[in-house]
């Protein structure tokens, strides 16, 4: 291949964070303060700075690494050789395999977290803005997108709550369904808790109430939630209202027990309830969770939900993996296609040649015809050539390109005498 | 005229390919087969009704037949399924009723050419009004069955701590489950009331008196008490969730046996087929 794809970078794996701080190049991707100049070799390239990963993509002719490397370090006031050995580089379908892996996140920290794609196409689009890109990094971003969409509708490798919050939420939505028409109580402020109660929110929850011992605290995170700070004291009485309760408070001791929930059942008329006990040690007798309509999980069972979760994702990402590799195919047959694009040039125009000749020849020995009759002989021929010239085009574009493309181009280019003369078929009849 | 055999398959394989459908989409985790589910489903329904309405069933008028009867619990049950759809949009009431709608349907055909001439005791309204009645309040216990078994089986899971593979974490949630069953059961028992009703009053001139002891009578009046259990504790105690599940399952299981078995191998005035 004339033109090589090459993919350099580092991330959460190969360097710590110091590293990937120093080496960012997140304020080197905008058309003013572009890292990568695409001069010489380089001529199409691309950014993507994450806090997890930086990794520069580039196509252009011969081997770029040296150059990308030199560029990167450079933006850093560092020499190439500081920042090699944290370095990964990927050539041509290695590079394009990597890619579309990142865009469907199964080389993220947390496999089949959802950012990543979204900070791919700004980059893309910073990069377009730059006006960096060309044929082949603009088929290579757009077919990543589509191969990133592709995996998340064909496997489950994003579909299951990852993080203790976000898996409390889910299971209150299996519980309740519909959120709107509920209310959550936050006991205590943990940052745990107020991640889930974050969540909680962005489901359309209509209320979340506050209970903290401190009620100057509990005012500050009810304003932070759009809700309602309660007094501590009075907790027990409020639990008729909620339906939702997450506790992490700092107490020795159970503040919510079995018998009081019994009572409370009674007053909500038997509405379920959930109740996240984030607190360490916990807060809520595990009693309450034989109660009928009443389902406790504490932070274990949580953490065994997020570790149950995170299996099943690792095991969609096998299936993910296939969809990688089939669409790495599909993009190398197109890659391979582009290598012949000369070699199908140069056959059409010499088959449009013979046509144009032998029509001439053909027409002197016919005499005056008139434009109609012309016309059409003219039709005639240029889709006999076009006929002919099918099938040599489809050989040449089908395959990879490692698998004998470049054989294949010489075969043709032999066969319909390419490199020699410029036309010898005009024989006698 | 389309025989009541090829009705019988035209509609079977409706309801077939909808049960397919339906399995495929929750195994595979499909939303586009689903909805296809649902939709022949609905073709299925639409298409045993036109028989009926047309009057190509044969089997339909011998009201005594076994086949007959178990087409019309299927259309019944087909029709409930279809309400909670669309009224509620929970695909799964229908992708449960199908099967259960198939299943019956296969269960008729061997029966449906047993022809039993209807007597003219069995015309009178209100014997129209025991089956309709009855029927409909079967189907929508039907309903109740399927959201009380998944209520229970999902609330197990959670209170286990125990995980949701596959298609179970398409199901609905807890609270749309026992809201089905809730909405199911408390429109059944009125009407489940009405047939037993209609039925006691239609026996008086038909049987000589009101109750006759008749098998039959005895277990759908346990079926009634159980039902007025369910209804007022649903209604004045507030029940919800696992104990309505487990007694709406549990009525349902009785109808099944009062259908199956008592209707087919007892001495009663309800058997389907009489010497």
């Amino acid at each position: 291949m004339d033109c090589n794809i090459f993919l350099v970078g580092l991330n959460h794996r190969t360097a710590g964070v110091d590293v990937r701080e120093r080496f960012a190049l997140v304020d080197h991707c905008d058309e003013e303060h572009w890292a990568l100049p695409c001069v010489d070799a380089v001529s199409e390239a691309m950014i993507l700075s994450t806090c997890n990963r930086v990794e520069l993509l580039a196509a252009g002719t011969g081997d770029l690494s040296g150059q990308m490397l030199t560029c990167w370090a450079r933006a850093h006031g560092a020499q190439a050789d500081e920042l090699r050995p944290y370095v990964y580089i990927h050539k041509n379908l290695e590079a394009v395999r990597h890619l579309f892996s990142v865009a469907s996140s199964l080389d993220s920290m947390v496999l089949g977290e959802p950012q990543i794609l979204g900070q791919l196409k700004t980059a893309y689009r910073k990069a377009v803005d730059s006006h960096a890109t060309g044929v082949i990094l603009n088929r290579l971003l757009h077919k990543a997108f589509s191969v990133a969409k592709r995996v998340r509708t064909e496997t489950a490798v994003a579909s299951s709550a990852v993080s203790i919050s976000y898996a409390a939420v889910e299971l209150a939505k299996r519980i309740f369904g519909d959120m709107r028409s509920h209310t959550a109580l936050l006991v205590g402020a943990g940052e745990m808790a107020e991640l889930a109660a974050t969540h909680l929110l962005q489901t359309g929850i209509d209320e979340i109430l506050v209970a903290n011992r401190t009620l100057a605290r509990g005012q500050e995170l009810a304003a932070q939630f759009h809700g309602r700070a309660i007094p501590f004291e009075g907790l027990a009485g409020r639990l008729t209202e909620v339906d939702i309760v997450i506790t992490s408070t700092g107490s020795p001791e159970p503040i919510i027990r079995a018998r009081d929930i019994r009572t409370v059942l009674k007053a909500r008329k038997n509405r379920p309830m959930f109740f996240i006990d984030i607190a360490v040690p916990r807060d809520i007798d595990p009693d309450v969770n034989g109660l009928d309509n009443v389902y406790l999980y504490d932070i274990d069972d949580l953490k065994e939900v997020v570790e149950e979760n995170l299996a099943n994702r690792r095991d969609e990402a096998a299936k993910a993996a296939k969809i990688v590799n089939e669409e790495v195919e599909s993009f190398a047959r197109w890659l391979g296609s582009l290598d012949a694009q000369p070699t199908i040039v140069e056959l059409i125009q010499r088959g449009e040649r013979a046509a144009r000749e032998e029509l001439a020849r053909t027409l002197k020995h016919l005499g005056p015809l008139d434009e109609q009759t012309r016309a059409a002989l003219e039709i005639m021929v240029n889709a006999l050539v076009r006929k002919l010239n099918h099938d040599p085009i489809m050989f040449l574009k089908g395959g990879m390109p490692g698998e004998g493309g470049a054989a294949r181009i010489s075969l043709v280019r032999r066969i319909f005498n390419l490199d020699k003369t410029v036309c010898s078929c005009s024989g006698k009849h | 005229m389309i025989s009541p055999e090829t009705s019988t398959l035209m509609t079977l394989g409706l309801y077939a390919l909808a049960s397919a459908a339906g399995l495929a989409g929750m195994t595979m985790r499909s939303p586009f087969w689903r909805r296809m589910g649902c939709w022949l489903a609905l073709a299925g329904f639409a298409c045993q009704t036109l028989m009926l309405i047309l009057g190509f069933h044969k089997a339909l008028p011998s009201g005594l037949s076994l086949g007959a009867y178990l087409q019309m619990l299927a259309w019944f049950i087909l029709l409930c399924g279809l309400s909670v759809w669309l009224k509620l949009r929970q695909e799964a009431a229908l992708l449960f009723a199908a099967p259960l709608a198939l299943i019956l349907f296969a269960m008729s055909t061997p029966y449906l050419s047993v022809l039993v001439q209807v007597p003219s005791s069995l015309k009178a309204p209100f014997y129209a009004l025991h089956i309709g009645a009855l029927f409909l309040s079967l189907g929508l216990l039907a309903c109740a069955f399927a959201a009380g078994s998944l209520f229970l089986f999902l609330e197990g899971r959670i209170k286990s701590k125990q995980r949701m593979k596959g298609f179970w974490q398409d199901m609905p949630a807890l609270s749309m489950l026992d809201k089905i069953n809730a909405c199911t059961t408390l429109t059944a028992f009125p009407l489940y009331t009405l047939g037993i009703v209609a039925g006691l009053i239609w026996a008086r001139p038909v049987f000589g008196s009101t109750v006759s002891g008749d098998p039959k009578e005895v277990i759908s009046i346990v079926v009634w008490l159980l039902f007025a259990v369910l209804f007022h504790n649903r209604l004045a105690n507030g029940w919800k969730g696992r104990k309505p599940a487990q007694l709406a399952v549990f009525i349902f299981l009785l109808c099944l046996f009062s259908i199956l078995v008592v209707n087919t191998f007892m001495e009663t005035h309800h058997a389907f087929i009489q010497s």
